[in-house]
C-alpha cells in the first residue's frame, strides 16, 4: 500500500481544526439527543401498561409521613440492590427518576426480566404508593 | 442484556485509542522509523477504528442507563470523563482523515498530545465504569 497515497482533503489547518471541532459538537448533541429521546421513550412506555389505578394513586398525596414510611419500605426491600441512599449499586441509581407513578409501580410489581425481581408478592398496594411517594421526594442532585 | 454489550463494545475504542496515541507518539518521536514502519498509518487507522468504536459503546451505554447523561457517585464520575472523551476522539479522528495517513506529513505535536489526552481521559472512564461493576 502507497501510505502517501491516502485520501487527503484540500483544507488549510485552520479549516481542519473547526471542522474537527465542529465534528466533536455534533457527535456530544447526537449522545443527547439520544439520551432525551430514550428518556422521553421509557416515561411513554409507562402509560401503555395496564395497571389497576390503585397501584399509583397511592403515592399522589406525597405526605411527609407517606415519603418517611415509604423511606423505610425501601430500606427493607430495595436498598440492598440501589444502595441505602438510592444512588445505586447493583441496580441503578433512583434520583431524579423521569418516569410516571405508573411506571414506577409496574417495575416495582413486576420487576424487569433479568434485571429486577417482581415485588407482587412480597408488597402490597399501600406499599407500592409509599415507595413511588418516597422515590418521588429523590430530586436529581 | 446492554450491561454485556456495553461492557464488550467499550474495550475497543479504549484499545485502540491507547494504540494510535503509541503509534502517533512513536511516529513524532521517531520519524525516521515511522517511515519505515508505517507508525503514521497505524496510528491514522488505529484512530479512525477508535472513533468508530465509541458509537456502539455510546448507545449501549445510554440504552442500558435508559438515558441518564450524569447519574451519580461511579456512574457521574465515569460520565465526567467519558464525555470529553468522547468529544475529543470525534474531534481528533475528524482532523486525523483530514490530515490523511501520510507518512511524509507526519501530525503536529498538538494532534499527538490531543490523542493523549483522549487516552487518558477514556481510560479514567473506563476504570469509573469497572468501579462500577466491580466496586471499590
Amino acid at each position: 500500500m502507497d501510505l502517501d497515497s491516502s485520501p487527503r482533503f484540500p483544507l488549510n489547518p485552520r479549516a481542519r481544526v473547526a471542522v474537527a471541532m465542529l465534528v466533536s459538537t455534533v457527535a456530544l448533541g447526537w449522545a443527547y439527543g439520544l439520551s432525551v429521546s430514550l428518556r422521553h421513550r421509557a416515561a411513554q412506555a409507562s402509560h401503555q401498561l395496564a395497571t389497576p389505578e390503585d397501584w399509583f394513586d397511592q403515592a399522589s398525596p406525597r405526605s411527609a409521613p407517606l415519603v418517611a414510611q415509604g423511606r423505610a419500605a425501601f430500606l427493607s426491600s430495595c436498598a440492598h440492590c440501589h444502595a441505602a441512599d438510592a444512588t445505586g449499586d447493583e441496580g441503578p441509581d433512583l434520583h431524579g427518576l423521569e418516569a410516571s407513578d405508573r411506571y414506577i409501580s409496574n417495575t416495582i410489581l413486576r420487576g424487569i426480566k433479568g434485571e429486577m425481581p417482581s415485588f407482587k408478592k412480597k408488597l402490597g398496594a399501600a406499599d407500592v404508593g409509599k415507595l413511588t411517594a418516597y422515590l418521588r421526594s429523590l430530586s436529581p442532585d | 442484556m446492554w450491561p454485556r454489550i456495553h461492557g464488550a463494545a467499550v474495550h475497543f475504542p479504549i484499545a485502540l485509542v491507547l494504540l494510535a496515541f503509541a503509534f502517533e507518539a512513536a511516529g513524532y518521536l521517531f520519524p525516521r522509523l515511522a517511515g519505515r514502519l508505517g507508525l503514521g498509518a497505524a496510528g491514522f487507522w488505529a484512530m479512525l477504528a477508535g472513533a468508530a468504536g465509541t458509537v456502539p459503546a455510546v448507545v449501549s451505554g445510554l440504552v442500558m442507563t435508559r438515558g441518564t447523561v450524569l447519574g451519580h457517585d461511579a456512574l457521574r464520575r465515569h460520565h465526567l470523563f467519558a464525555w470529553p472523551a468522547f468529544a475529543l476522539i470525534m474531534g481528533a479522528a475528524a482532523w486525523r482523515l483530514l490530515h490523511g495517513a501520510s507518512q511524509v506529513d507526519r501530525p503536529p505535536l498538538g494532534y499527538v498530545l490531543a490523542v493523549g489526552v483522549a487516552a487518558v481521559l477514556v481510560s479514567a472512564a473506563g476504570y469509573w465504569g469497572g468501579e462500577l461493576i466491580i466496586g471499590p
